[in-house]
């Protein structure tokens, strides 16, 4: 039975394989901080067991080797120079100005040109929990890329519909921080996402320590604390979603920091900080075998049943492409109002009367 | 004169039939001196299409064809190079027909005028006889179908061919005498491009002339008539104008078309005098010149229906030329039709001072626009003011022909009442000025 009950574990969750898509939006020696919070995800990430393939990191700016950096090839998280993030072992995949809005969508649709390498490629399936995690200067519903564009939350929702019906992704855990980000997920709209922001709309999000040696800020204040509470985090760990919601609240943040779980269908509470941050593979072997039943409880729909595909998409039917080319609109002709041609020809017989006069009639007759 | 008539419609439907069937109908239908962003082909297939998928055509800043365009077409799109040609013919037809009737009424006239002794004895030479008068009417209609100009214009399918048809049947009609179907038609024509409102002027001069009813302010019989012209054209064109309403059920072309003319927000280089002019010109000003040269086109209409009263259909020629002149969108198919009426005027050939120079300038201006077009935004080598220089150079030609043909007439009425020889008091031979 007990056996049973560990086994049940596995299907606890929907997904199979972790993605983690982590960008840097801002460049510049004074953006230094933006850097820091995204290398520093990413090496909680890979200690939790997602390995580089399954990461996309995109960084805007070097700032390792920037040539205002005092401590050329380090990136730091910490004052006083305690944790490197950059390290030696870490994989930039999108460097400097391929960061753009359009590369960033096409990521995350997967619409990509056909010379692109792998390591560049976000090859999530149905079964794929992905990690995406933001963070640059943003407003009120737009999030600065590079200085000079932006991306739009409903140009975001939209990817992440276009995502949902490509099937590729299970559930996705969607992290901002940035000021007012928590615009950037109000426009979401495709099942099975939860976000998180550093900061509602109105209030900015802030940074947390300079560094005097480096002269800039190192990091922002709500990835560090999340980066803190990550540090707690093991592959075995049980925390849950909602200890990740507490994180950093407004007497260390300043901001508030928000969330959203209305579109994800599990409970937070049984959500794994490792379902979505790690990459936990549990092999257990047993020689035994185990009649399971699925606990409908546990599965327990939030939207209808013909919202949602029942059953599982097998790969050749994620997109059904031979539906889509088959199907012609159907040609709606417009035709003038009876009233217009019974008046326009009234009028032109009037018209004609009137010049040729009716005793000519006769004549026609 | 039914037989050359009918040779002549063949050779011209041969012509445009051959010119649809080559692979110039692409390249000519392009050409912005042809298609105007009032009357392309393209533009209205756009509607149509619109029209199809639901939306308004209206709705964008592509369509300005007015709604009974798009009903005409609605029907017949498939069978449009056959309406293009029909039109054309339609045309030649029809002033043939109004030039028949014009030159009876020109003879009757003239004979009036002799018999009272208005004419002056030596001036034998200047009468125009029924022999020479005989072949005018053809020649009119060959003007109109073989000119370069309406060929081009039929094979873009532009639609200045329908509005140009329109204004022959309102010619037709006024020249046959009938007020209701001259304001019914003249309404058709305003309604469609704003200009030909200006045309109502020398119609009613002439129907006046007809009925006998001397053009003096104070004559009661002439204010009534007045009255009765105008309402019977304010009362049709409000009449297709809420016909209109019906088809889209809203009021939309009324900016779309009329907006559009008067407003020209849409800049694209034609044969006009527009473009260039508003392109550089800062947006502070804009308001005010469109105005000046709008009024431009409405100004010389008082000015010539009192020096040309006696003449309402030269007055009708001039103000034609005026119009395809001075209009916001011009393009050669207005050129071709006030063309169409230079036979007419053929007697007054030898006193046209500058006729050879002007001729030449048209062919050549006619010729260097599609090269200096292709050097400006092909080549890269010649800019926008190359193009405007032939532009202006174009419309200079036209305008000192028009008026070349206005001295002309006005010396020849001249010399007809005052003789040949003209003596100054000292006994010097004297030369007329136009002042």
């Amino acid at each position: 039975m007990e056996l049973q009950d560990q086994a049940e574990q596995f299907f606890r969750s929907g997904h199979t394989n972790n993605w983690a898509v982590l960008v840097c939006t801002s460049r510049f020696w004074f953006n230094y901080r933006h850097v820091a919070n995204t290398l520093s995800v990413y090496r909680s990430v890979k200690r939790l067991g997602i390995p580089d393939s399954h990461i996309v990191l995109m960084l805007a700016d070097d700032m390792a080797c920037n040539p205002r950096n005092p401590k050329p090839a380090t990136v730091f998280s910490h004052k006083n120079m305690e944790l490197n993030v950059y390290g030696d072992d870490v994989e930039v995949d999108y460097r400097s100005y391929e960061v753009t809005v359009e590369n960033f969508l096409r990521v995350l649709t997967g619409r990509i040109p056909p010379s692109t390498p792998r390591s560049k490629r976000l090859l999530s399936d149905d079964r794929s929990n992905i990690l995406i995690y933001m963070t640059g200067h943003g407003g009120n519903g737009f999030l600065k890329f590079q200085d000079s564009e932006e991306i739009t939350n409903v140009e975001l929702a939209d990817a992440f519909e276009q995502m949902w019906q490509k099937r590729r992704y299970n559930e996705l855990l969607f992290i901002i921080d940035t000021c007012q980000g928590a615009s950037m997920y109000e426009r979401f709209y495709s099942p099975n996402i939860m976000a998180l922001a550093s900061s509602q709309v109105g209030e900015d999000s802030l940074s947390h320590q300079p560094d005097l040696g480096i002269g800039v800020h190192l990091m922002d204040r709500y990835t560090f604390y999340v980066l803190e509470f990550l540090e707690e985090i093991h592959p075995a760990s049980q925390t849950n979603m909602n200890d990740l919601f507490q994180v950093c609240p407004k007497s260390l943040c300043v901001s508030t920091p928000g969330h959203r779980t209305d579109l994800f269908q599990r409970d937070p509470q049984n959500v794994l900080i490792t379902d979505f941050f790690g990459s936990v593979r549990k092999v257990e072997i047993t020689t035994e075998t185990i009649a399971l039943d699925r606990d409908p409880a546990a599965f327990e729909s939030k939207f209808p049943e013909d919202e949602l595909a029942t059953e599982p998409l097998k790969y050749a039917e994620q997109l059904p492409v031979a539906q889509i080319i088959h199907q012609k609109p159907k040609q709606k002709d417009w035709h003038p109002p009876g009233g217009f041609i019974l008046g326009l020809w009234a009028l032109i017989i009037m018209v004609f009367f009137k010049t040729y006069g009716i005793k000519h009639m006769k004549h026609v007759f | 004169m039914a037989a050359p008539l009918v040779l002549v419609v063949l050779a011209a439907v041969t012509v445009r039939a051959a010119l649809f069937r080559s692979s110039l109908a692409a390249f000519i239908a392009e050409r912005v001196e042809v298609a105007s962003p009032l009357n392309a082909w393209k533009r209205v297939v756009e509607g149509l299409a619109l029209l199809d998928l639901g939306v308004s055509p209206y709705s964008g800043a592509i369509f300005h064809e007015t709604p009974l365009i798009i009903y005409l077409f609605h029907f017949l799109i498939e069978y449009a190079e056959l309406v293009f040609m029909v039109t054309d013919v339609l045309t030649a037809v029809a002033l043939y027909l109004a030039i028949q009737d014009f030159n009876k009424v020109v003879f009757k006239k003239q004979k009036l005028l002799i018999e009272l002794d208005k004419y002056a004895p030596d001036v034998a030479e200047l009468v125009q006889t029924p022999m020479e008068m005989h072949y005018i009417p053809l020649k009119v209609a060959l003007f109109y179908l073989l000119n370069p100009f309406s060929v081009m214009s039929c094979v873009a399918k532009s639609t200045c061919a329908i509005n140009n048809s329109v204004i022959a049947f309102f010619i037709l009609a006024t020249i046959k005498g009938s007020a209701f179907l001259s304001a019914v038609f003249l309404a058709l024509a305003t309604y469609q491009s704003l200009y030909p409102l200006t045309l109502f002027a020398p119609a009613l001069l002439y129907l006046l002339q007809r009925q006998f009813i001397p053009i003096k302010l104070k004559s009661k019989s002439f204010w009534l008539y007045t009255m009765q012209y105008a309402s019977l054209y304010l009362c049709s064109l409000v009449v297709i104008i809420c016909l209109s309403f019906f088809l889209l059920n809203s009021w939309d072309f009324i900016p779309s078309v009329y907006g559009f003319i008067l407003s020209v927000p849409d800049l694209t280089p034609n044969i006009g005098l527009f473009w260039y002019f508003f392109a550089e010109m800062f947006e502070h000003f804009s308001l005010f010149f469109v105005c000046v040269f709008q009024i431009n086109v409405f100004f010389y209409t008082i000015p010539l229906a009192i020096k040309l009263k006696e003449h309402p259909v030269f007055f009708m020629f001039v103000q034609i030329a005026i119009i395809s002149i001075f209009k916001s969108y011009p393009t050669v198919g207005d050129v071709a039709l006030y063309m169409a009426f230079l036979p007419v005027w053929s007697h007054l050939y030898r006193f046209l001072r500058n006729i050879f120079i002007l001729s030449c300038v048209l062919i050549f201006c006619s010729f260097l626009f599609p090269v200096l077009w292709h050097l400006w935004i092909y080549a890269g080598s010649a800019n926008s003011n190359f193009y405007y220089a032939i532009t202006l150079t174009f419309n200079i030609g036209q305008i000192l022909l028009i008026s070349d043909y206005f001295y002309a007439f006005l010396r020849r009425e001249y010399y007809l009442t005052h003789g040949l020889h003209l003596t100054r008091q000292d006994g010097t031979e004297a030369m007329l000025v136009l002042k």
